[in-house]
């Protein structure tokens, strides 16, 4: 198990990334911290940067610019003691088909050196949390797109890390298991631990979040908690949904 | 407006050959621009270089063949092989392609008949078969129509015809055994190991078939009237050889014969059995195909595998995460149809043709070429040697070495690369995993191979070290070649395995590697050497490349892996 040792959990430091042949920024000097103990909300329309984001947080683009540093390690020059410290769950979690649930999650708890009492207990404490216990000897490829969504969340939580990422988490899972999930991300973030995930659901940010970014554009244009975004708007009541569209709004509506 | 069929068709040949994909980033992006012109020069180079090599033997085998007036046995020789490789190497394609491509889930809601899907898949193949054809037959028509007496363009003509329905009986039959195999599947559970077994016993039932039809040639005692007959008769031979599959006359006639009767009449036959074979299949296809389809995505949902206690919680134990993976890469292989199917076929290949010339060879020349060889002064060495080429050949032509990471495909390699591992620890995985089934395959074939040649058991242990340690250099170096330049983009599994230029580029390097050893080994002996020198010599540059291999992974793969990004 990995403790987390650093002030800050996640940090990125002008990062920026244009993709091969590309004339804009997919992201933009994005700069960001997540503390310890937050759940951190990221949001931003279509096409704006955060799977891109994410994508380099996890280690699954390089950054052109900019450092990453997952609880004090550099994803680009360290990258094996950065992914130590995060478990990652993608938008659409493509498992492996042709292995059944278990040996999925043996795969991972080997990976990331899980002993085996450890993942005894926290793969079937996960499992009955999820209500997959009956179905994690059948083949990934019999799961429903939720199951599958709830077999990778218990996969990237098995060795409890510290930085917990996640692109659209909620997407796929039923309004229990969403329940029980938003649940065990604040039970998370109270050992000390912290939550970046990035999503549509503006109320779930809106009442989930400690702090939430907003990314446009591949440029943050904002980031705060929800005090510090109203006061930005100059609205004492106004709703992350209406901070959000007026932050977002197109330059043609301008 | 185009059809809908031919639509269907463009749509599906835009994704094979990746026409869109390859515009939008090597011309709209500009994208490693230079690494798809490299690939480009490289293919037509290669194809040159290999049109120029049959072209070559075809004049020489031409010229040989006239001796006995038997000249269009050049044409028998080079079709019956094309349509041979081309049946016995259809049933894994056409499983693949069919049954397997990713592109089912959005064709099958398509308001498409099952034949529609199915021809547009079978254009898919034939196109890929053409490109084959091109660099083996073309020369052999060439180097024909340049020395025999023949009319231009009716030669010309009935070759072209020839060239583009070649593939096309070989492949609808191959299709039509795969089409009611995959019915006869989809009636149970355990479908995806049962695709592999009916797979390989069809290959295996095809193979045995064309062998018992070869054995069938003069019987005993009739040699002398059969020679005295074939020199008599012009091109009688071609007959003879023919009976292995019968278009290959007709084929041959059509293109030998071209502007005569006899021509015109073989090249009727030879479309119309075309046109009957595809239309049974597409027939057949169009009753079946979807059953045998939508019955694959019934996954199965058995109960299996692990530790259960008292209160119904499941119990673990740990594997490092080298052995994980390792294991993890095993499972994932074997229960792929495709992967197996296209991987293991020369596994079986080798042992399964030995074993139908041994029962149905009734030849005792074949015991008495062993018997022959047994009595040389350095078979044992030779035999040691040809233990280790047979793990080294095995190595080259599965492809499983040089595709693990293609394999994961862009919805799986997000998975690793997030993982806590180094390339190197990546690498090693694959490299071992890709090592123990190949070293596991190898078996049928070595129990044939000492079954016959009956080697002392120190030579066997020798064979089979150097056979382990030159497989283990190719695994190393395939795997960081496929690291480097992975194909993850890819609609159905074949293309990630056989298709994947890696693995050719892999065959590629392992048939030139096994010329030089083969070729100082020859000069070695020609030269005097004892065996145990060309041993101790064919085990150090093993042992270099291993070691040169070993050495670049531990340098360069982290940086390789990082590069693989999503």
């Amino acid at each position: 198990m990995v403790k987390a040792g650093n002030a800050c959990l996640l940090k990125l430091e002008g990062v920026s990334k244009t993709y091969r042949g590309g004339s804009t920024k997919a992201v933009d000097s994005l700069s960001l911290e997540v503390r310890p103990g937050e759940i951190f909300g990221f949001l931003g329309p279509n096409g704006a940067g955060k799977t891109t984001t994410i994508k380099m947080i996890v280690g699954l683009l390089m950054p052109d610019n900019g450092r990453i540093i997952v609880d004090g390690h550099d994803i680009v020059k360290d990258p094996v003691s950065a992914k130590m410290r995060m478990g990652f769950v993608p938008d659409d979690p493509n498992l492996y088909n042709r292995l059944t649930g278990l040996e999925y999650l043996n795969l991972v708890a080997d990976i990331y050196g899980v002993s085996a009492a450890e993942r005894t207990r926290r793969i079937n404490d996960l499992l009955s949390m999820f209500d997959l216990t009956s179905e994690v000897k059948d083949l990934i490829q019999s799961y429903s797109h939720g199951m599958k969504q709830k077999l990778a969340l218990t996969g990237a939580l098995l060795h409890n890390p510290p930085l917990f990422i996640l692109d659209e988490p909620m997407v796929g899972l039923d309004p229990r298991s969403s329940r029980l999930f938003k649940d065990l991300m604040r039970s998370h973030c109270d050992q000390g631990y912290a939550v970046f995930f990035s999503t549509h659901i503006l109320e779930v940010a809106e009442r989930l979040c400690d702090r939430v970014g907003i990314i446009d554009k591949g440029k943050l244009i904002a980031c705060g908690s929800m005090d510090e975004l109203r006061k930005l708007s100059n609205e004492t009541d106004e709703s992350l949904e209406d901070i959000f569209l007026e932050l977002t709004l197109p330059e043609e509506a301008d | 407006m185009k059809g809908r069929l031919l639509s269907l068709i463009l749509a599906q040949l835009n994704m094979n050959f990746a026409i869109s994909h390859s515009r939008y980033y090597y011309l709209e992006k500009r994208q490693r621009l230079w690494e798809g012109i490299l690939i480009v020069v490289s293919i037509i180079m290669t194809a040159l270089v290999l049109s120029f090599g049959v072209y070559k033997l075809a004049c020489a085998f031409y010229s040989q063949a006239a001796i006995i007036n038997q000249e269009a046995l050049t044409l028998t020789t080079g079709i019956l092989a094309a349509q041979f490789l081309m049946l016995i190497l259809g049933v894994a394609l056409v499983i693949a392609v069919f049954y397997f491509s990713n592109d089912l889930p959005v064709l099958i809601p398509l308001p498409l008949r099952p034949w529609e899907v199915l021809a547009s898949k079978f254009a898919v193949i034939l196109c890929n078969e053409y490109l084959g054809l091109l660099v083996f037959i073309t020369p052999i028509f060439v180097a024909y129509g340049m020395r025999a007496d023949v009319s231009l363009i009716s030669y010309a003509l009935s070759a072209i015809i020839v060239f583009l329905t070649l593939p096309v009986i070989p492949i609808a039959i191959a299709s039509i055994l795969s089409v009611i195999l995959m019915r006869v599947v989809g009636f149970t559970k355990r479908k995806d190991i049962l695709t592999i077994i009916g797979g390989f016993l069809l290959t295996g039932l095809i193979i045995g078939v064309q062998l018992y039809l070869q054995t069938k040639l003069p019987a005993r005692g009739d040699e002398q009237e059969f020679i005295m007959q074939m020199l008599s008769q012009a091109n009688s031979l071609v007959a003879v050889m023919g009976r292995q599959f019968p278009p290959s006359i007709w084929a041959t006639w059509a293109v030998s014969e071209a502007g005569t009767s006899m021509g015109l009449l073989s090249l009727c036959l030879f479309l119309g059995v075309g046109a009957v074979s595809f239309g049974l299949f597409l027939a057949l296809g169009d009753r079946f195909f979807y059953q045998g389809v939508l019955s694959g995505f019934e996954a199965p949902t058995s109960r299996r595998g692990a530790l259960v206690d008292k209160q119904g919680r499941h119990g673990f134990s740990k594997r490092t995460p080298l052995l994980s993976l390792a294991v993890t890469e095993m499972k994932l292989f074997s229960r792929t149809p495709v992967f197996v199917l296209n991987g293991f076929i020369g596994f079986l290949m080798f042992p399964v043709m030995f074993v139908v010339l041994l029962v149905m060879g009734n030849d005792p020349q074949m015991a008495g070429l062993w018997d022959s060889l047994a009595t040389m002064p350095e078979f044992h060495s030779i035999g040691a040697l040809l233990v280790a080429a047979y793990f080294f050949m095995l190595t080259a032509f599965s492809g499983i070495p040089f595709s693990p990471f293609s394999r994961e495909g862009k919805a799986n390699i997000w998975f690793l690369r997030s993982q806590p591992i180094s390339g190197h620890a990546a690498a090693m995985g694959k490299a071992l995993a890709a090592e123990i089934m190949i070293v596991a395959g190898a078996i049928p074939g070595l129990a044939v191979f000492e079954y016959i040649a009956r080697l002392p058991i120190a030579s066997l242990i020798i064979g089979v070290s150097l056979g382990i340690a030159s497989s283990c250099a190719l695994c190393i170096w395939g795997v960081l070649l496929d690291m480097a330049r992975p194909m993850l983009d890819w609609t159905d599994q074949q293309r990630a395995i056989k298709s994947n230029l890696n693995t050719v580029i892999g065959m590629l390097i392992g048939m030139v590697a096994l010329f030089l050893i083969g070729y100082l080994v020859y000069v070695l002996f020609r030269r005097g050497y004892s065996g145990l020198v060309a041993q101790v010599i064919s085990g150090a540059i093993i042992a270099l490349i291993l070691g040169s291999g070993l050495r670049v992974l531990r340098v360069a793969g982290d940086k390789l892996w990082s590069r693989v990004e999503l």
